[in-house]
């Protein structure tokens, strides 16, 4: 068989994937009496219906990008990285750290929100090297260690904005109080977007593509999460390799924590991450570690996000049914890759 | 290689057909391409004459609470004012809605064609003066919030923002006192939210009116009265992120209070205080915001201090409707004439199944007390920390019970 | 059961693996397939045991054409077969292992599956302990476990790829015995090897494949010459190699002390020369691996020393091991040798010295790769994913991906899988590398290529080490006797003056 044909045929699995995912959640529409065509029209109109709303798909689609670019990382080297919503949780807490050292000085405004990101890369790339050093010298699953940072990460941010960083007279789960503007990422006009936002994802997803596939310590990575012993016995030192995915996957979740606070949310919030880890884990996933998928997927599920918002108030639906649908277009496509293993197997 | 370059090619076309469909809304006349980054001409709806308004709940539109008690007032004016259409988001809030901000969700909904937009939170308060002053065009009602009180402390002047907010404190003293002349250990617990100038105000006020009853109508000793607080942090549950109701509340029943004011939006209290009650061990509690909220557990139910929202919405909807529209901060009293009329209080105090004869007529005086002029706020009353709030004789201005800086003395519990 | 091949073609991309299949297998018998490395041996069986599905042809079992579309389909006809590289041994227990794969809830008889087992076990004269780890099992037992569940699992054709690879004499000729206990049970086996001398003591008859078509069938007794001829289309004629062992010392082991349960290894001292090739022999797990290990770093010595090129790397890690010269390549290829998933191109990037910079130079690596594909005969091309080679490739993949500057190399098995021709030629680039100065260590189970590639022996018997035997001064039988633990008694007289000359 010519590899071209294999190609198709797997693109058309996946869409097969795809269709069964609508399929399964027109079933469930069906069920709960609503009306399918009208929820799809609505999504994708809550998605692309103005420009307003193309703009928060792409609020969106920055730290979902960023996220999934690091997630390859760890995935390349055969890690779960599931600790990556305490990674994003805490380069926000580093970010902000930052900015509110600097509030009330006569610090150029600009430098310390180039700071505060740094900041928030390392205190990303810190987190995610705990999971790292748990996995690598105590032998904790990066699962179960992961799981147990996020957590620890949620109660520190929450002890934050309900103690210590508290606005004056108000401990509250809505958050700090928000940096004046001269702090915030200029956004595009009136839109809720910044093009250094665009830019910086854009930049992370070329360097996690390059990363992967053109450099030596990609392919190191590769070979290490294909099969470890081997990859020790060839030479590559294997811990080391496995601790700097971490580090590059905790830069790349950092960032995306610090853009939620200096070009969202203005501040820190108790769902600074919003999820985008686990996002970026299901991205991963459905792309099969293809770097190059990265960007449109990304922007598919963003968009799903937004557009998910206009089922509750139109339809009054809840809204988490675009988690569903997300989610079971994870699954659908995965098992569409098995049903596809088979039948090419069997020719 | 080709691969890669099919898959790039195919991203492109992904993004650019995003945008170009966006570059063409639908069936819109005008010219879309001049217009600036805010879309706002009103869409055309159906029926031009109907008025949308749109409503951002914090929590669920139906949580027997704070969110329901806005919903049903949206109906209320639905009812009252022909013409008009609600549109609703409920569990606004970064928690149940990751990645979204209140402004933007209202935004969505005039995107549907709302021409008021209700923000029922104080949690919403940057948002909704965000969204007021970039939609200068679209009414708000920011209720609980005080952006447009002239003499306030966070006073922004914006034309198109209304704030309303019912005079609770008189709640919360009548449910201070209903709690007073039921407990029988003379521990009381306030089931707190976050902790803001607002929930700090209703705490001190319920204190107040317990110990007004505590001491006037029991004859007690003030000293005797034990009153706690204890802040989980959010209006309602958020798990893994507020302080658990349930576990607060089962807290306060360990260690002896036996009745628990509710100052959150959802029932809590009454499902515990039934459960400790159906093991033998009386506990009363007193929801709040909701005038149904007794029905969850009413036979431990003693009252419910609650809103009425409708006849303000109805009355500042209609002025927007026929352009007589003005920027006000509203803090209404109750109708003292009879606090539970629907159609003229602001708020009002249902007493539940639990109540018993002779304290429900121990209450009917407190209230009558508080009609005809009683005033809770008058000196000598100090500070958490001891320091003087009010001098002997003197009486706490608007001001000085809005933004109430600390807890009172007498009460346990974090004031910040 | 009567097996018929009809008209087989199996294509992998531009490889035609088999090609217009035809021929019988009766039952009752032990049935021989023989072939070259990449003759398409292997996959003509995953075809017949449901792994693979033919591009055309079919398969008659007893005259009837039947669609095997899985492996679990193919025990369900009665076929089971053993792999060439079986990759997963979960932790599991022995017994756990045997009844996985069997439908319906046997976990409650447990007991009795206990006896079951140990009745079936005694059948073949296997001696399995039901409730040991599969993972601490040598190749050889896991085979025989492998063996015992497909029987269980109602296998009456048992296809054995490669069985005789990596495994000791003796349990080779456990195995033997069991397979001829099958074939009196009527059962048929299908044994796939490339080893002339296993074939011919063991099948009834044979079946020849080169480059994916059948060449011939022969009948027992056989012609060695024409086998060969068959398989390579030529003659090969073997001849010793010559000795390019030098004076210099590049390696020394120093009252070495190992412990690795159950076995500890004392008091090693022991000399390379430069150019020397070393060759272990002994039972399988007699402690020969463990020794090389220590010599390659991977296990720590509990006390003594090893010295490299004059160096003390005692307690260093493997990888200074290889930085200062010392290449290993272990057993289990897929294991620990190979990564798969990667192609060979990227096993050359990944073990090359030269050009690691940040970016990877795809047209170097490409280059390098096609000429070592060229050098080692690798059947497959630069972006051939390793675990497709064939068996035979994948040892030659190993083999070339250890670096030219290595000083010393340390071999297990190192033509385990290759055929006769294809170990010539393997040995004489070993060789090769020798003249060059480089020493090597090896492990063989094959006492033939023990004897004809060392200049010394080191014979090793439940951890203890014999003096170095010269190779030239000892012949098979006696190899075979130390091997077996005989002549020890000798060897510990000799101990002593060794030592005093060592330490001299
Ligand atoms: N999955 C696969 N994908 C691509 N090529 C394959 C695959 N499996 C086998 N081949 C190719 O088919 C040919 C025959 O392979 P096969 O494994 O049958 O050889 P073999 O006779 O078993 O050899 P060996 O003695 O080395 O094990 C080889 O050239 C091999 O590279
Ligand atoms: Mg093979």
């Amino acid at each position: 068989m010519k590899p071209s044909r294999t190609r198709n045929i797997s693109i058309l699995f996946q869409l097969g994937g795809l269709v069964l995912a609508f399929g399964f959640v027109s079933l469930i529409l069906l069920l709960i009496d609503a009306d399918p065509i009208q929820a799809f029209s609505l999504l994708w109109e809550g998605a692309v219906g103005n420009t307003t709303r193309i703009a928060s798909v792409f609020v969106v689609w920055v730290p979902i990008v960023l996220v999934t670019c690091g997630v390859l990382v760890t995935f390349t080297a055969g890690l779960w990285n599931i600790g990556i919503e305490g990674q994003i949780t805490i380069g926000a807490i580093f970010t902000t750290g930052v900015i509110r050292m600097f509030l009330d000085t006569p610090v150029n405004p600009v430098l310390v929100i180039i700071l505060s990101m740094l900041a928030g890369m390392l205190g990303g790339a810190l987190w995610a090297v705990l999971a790292g050093v748990l996995k690598v010298f105590s032998g904790v699953n990066e699962i179960f260690g992961g799981l147990g940072l996020n957590f620890i990460a949620t109660a520190l941010n929450i002890g934050l904005i309900f103690g210590a960083w508290s606005r004056p007279g108000v401990a509250s789960m809505s958050g700090t109080e928000p940096f004046p503007e001269v702090y915030w990422l200029p956004t595009f006009q009136n839109f809720r977007f910044s093009w250094y936002s665009i830019l910086l994802s854009v930049i992370g997803l070329v360097v996690i593509y390059f990363l992967l596939q053109g450099t030596h310590f990609g392919l190191r990575l590769k070979a290490v999460g294909k099969s470890i012993k081997s990859a020790f016995r060839l030479g590559i030192t294997t811990w080391q390799h496995m601790l700097l995915a971490f580090l590059v996957c905790g830069v790349f979740a950092g960032l995306a924590g610090a853009l939620q606070v200096v070009a969202v949310y203005h501040r820190l919030i108790p769902s600074i991450s919003s999820g985008y880890g686990f996002m970026g884990l299901m991205i991963g996933m459905l792309i099969n570690y293809q770097a190059i998928w990265v960007a449109p997927i990304a922007l598919f599920f963003a968009a799903l996000n937004i557009g998910g918002i206009q089922l509750p108030i139109v339809m009054k639906l809840d809204s988490a049914l675009t988690g569903v649908l997300q989610g079971s277009l994870v699954l659908f496509v995965l098992l569409m890759q098995g049903v596809k293993q088979r039948v090419l197997g069997k020719q | 290689m080709k691969k890669k370059l099919v898959f790039w090619v195919l991203t492109v076309l992904m993004v650019s057909a995003l945008i170009l469909t966006a570059c063409q809304p639908s069936a819109e006349p005008a010219p879309p391409a001049e217009e600036p980054a805010q879309v706002e001409e009103p869409e055309p709806v159906e029926e031009p004459e109907e008025f949308v308004f749109g409503m951002l709940l914090v929590g669920p539109y139906n949580d027997r609470g704070w969110s329901q008690a806005h919903h049903e007032a949206g109906e209320y004016v639905m009812e009252n004012l022909p013409g008009t259409r609600m549109i609703y988001l409920d569990v606004v809030n970064t928690a149940d809605r990751p990645g979204t901000t209140a402004a933007q969700l209202a935004e969505e909904l005039v995107q549907q064609g709302a021409q008021l937009v209700v923000f029922n939170s104080d949690d919403m308060k940057d948002d909704a003066v965000e969204f007021t002053r970039n939609n200068p065009d679209v009414y708000v009602i920011h209720a609980s919030g005080d952006s447009v009180w002239a003499e306030g402390e966070n006073y922004v002047p914006l034309p198109n923002m209304v704030n309303v907010m019912g005079e609770m404190e008189y709640g919360k003293m009548i449910a201070g006192c209903d709690a007073a002349l039921h407990t029988q250990t003379g521990s009381i617990g306030y089931l707190g939210p976050l902790i803001n100038e607002e929930t700090r105000r209703l705490v001190a006020s319920s204190y107040l009116g317990a110990q007004y009853c505590w001491e006037n109508y029991l004859g007690n000793d003030p000293a005797d009265l034990n009153f706690r607080v204890t802040w989980i942090g959010f209006w309602f549950n958020i798990p893994g992120f507020t302080e658990d109701p349930t576990q607060v509340a089962n807290e306060f029943i360990n260690t002896g209070v036996d009745v628990i004011i509710s100052g959150i939006d959802t029932t809590e209290a009454l499902v515990e205080a039934r459960k400790a009650t159906g093991e033998g061990n009386q506990v009363y509690a007193i929801p709040y915001d909701y005038v149904g909220a007794c029905d969850e557990a009413p036979e431990v139910c003693l009252g419910v201090p609650w809103y009425n929202w409708g006849p303000a919405y109805l009355r500042h909807i209609t002025s927007a409707m026929n352009g007589t529209w003005e920027s006000v901060f509203e803090w209404l009293p109750p109708d003292w004439g009879d606090i539970n009329n629907h159609d003229t209080t602001a708020i009002g105090y249902v007493s539940g199944p639990g109540m018993s004869p002779d304290n429900e007529a121990l209450l009917q005086q407190f209230i009558d007390e508080l009609a005809g002029g009683l005033n809770l706020w008058v000196g000598p009353l100090n500070f958490q920390d001891g320091t003087t709030f009010l001098a002997e004789g003197q009486e706490a201005t608007d001001h000085e019970i809005w933004y109430l800086p600390q807890l009172l003395e007498g009460i346990e519990g974090r004031s910040e | 059961m009567k097996i018929g091949f009809n008209q087989i073609n199996k294509h992998f991309g531009e490889v035609h693996a088999n090609v217009d299949i035809n021929f019988n297998i009766q039952s009752g018998m032990i049935y021989g397939i023989l072939g070259e490395n990449g003759a398409g041996k292997s996959t003509l069986m995953k075809i017949l045991s449901g792994f693979i599905q033919p591009d055309s042809g079919e398969i008659v079992l007893d005259g009837r054409v039947v669609e095997i579309e899985s492996p679990a389909d193919a025990i369900k006809f009665g076929i089971g077969m053993l792999h060439q590289d079986p990759l997963d041994f979960p932790p599991m227990q022995v017994i756990d292992n045997f009844i996985a794969g069997q439908e319906g809830g046997l976990l409650l008889k447990h007991k009795g599956i206990i006896r079951e087992f140990k009745a079936l076990q005694e059948q073949f004269g296997f001696t399995l302990d039901p409730e040991a780890y599969v993972d601490t099992l040598t190749v050889g037992e896991r085979q025989q476990l492998e063996i015992l569940r497909l029987l269980w699992l109602g296998a009456r054709v048992l296809i054995l790829d490669e069985p005789t690879t990596g495994i000791s004499v003796q349990q080779k000729e456990k195995l033997f015995a069991a397979l001829r206990v099958l074939a009196q049970q009527e059962k048929t086996v299908v044994f796939v090897s490339h080893k002339l001398e296993d074939v011919e003591v063991l099948c009834d008859k044979v079946a020849v494949l080169r480059n994916g078509c059948l060449v011939g069938e022969v009948e027992s007794p056989f012609d060695t010459d024409q086998l060969v001829e068959l398989m390579f289309g030529k003659l090969i004629i073997l001849k010793d190699p010559e000795s390019v062992s030098g004076d210099e010392i590049v390696f020394e082991l120093q009252n070495l002390y190992i412990e690795q349960y159950p076995i500890t290894i004392e008091n090693v001292n022991f000399r390379l020369h430069a150019g020397e090739v070393i060759g272990l022999a002994g039972m399988e797990g007699s402690g020969q691996d463990v020794l090389l290990r220590a010599c390659a770093g991977l296990q720590r010595p509990v006390s003594g020393r090893v010295i490299v090129n004059g160096e003390d790397l005692t307690g260093k890690n493997y990888h200074e091991f290889i930085r200062k010269g010392v290449g290993f390549l272990p057993a289990s290829r897929l294991e620990e040798g190979l990564v798969p998933g990667l192609t060979l191109a990227e096993h050359f990037t990944v073990t090359s010295d030269e050009k690691q910079k940040l970016f990877i130079d795809k047209t170097y690596f490409r280059s390098l790769s096609e000429q070592m594909i060229d050098e080692y005969r690798i059947i497959g091309r630069p972006d051939t994913p390793v675990e497709s080679l064939s068996g035979g490739n994948q040892q030659r993949a190993a083999l070339s991906l250890l670096k030219d500057s290595l000083s010393i190399i340390l071999l297990e098995h190192p033509t385990r899988g290759l055929d006769m021709e294809s170990s010539i030629y393997m040995w004489d680039k070993l060789r090769e590398r020798c003249k060059r100065g480089t020493s090597i260590f090896f492990i063989s189970a094959d006492l033939d290529e023990v004897l004809r590639y060392s200049d010394r022996i080191l014979v090793f018997f439940s951890g203890r080490v014999s003096k170095p035997q010269d190779s030239a001064a000892i012949d098979l039988d006696q190899l075979g006797l130390m091997i077996g633990g005989k002549g020890w008694e000798q060897e510990i007289a000799n101990e002593e003056t060794y030592e005093a000359i060592s330490n001299a």
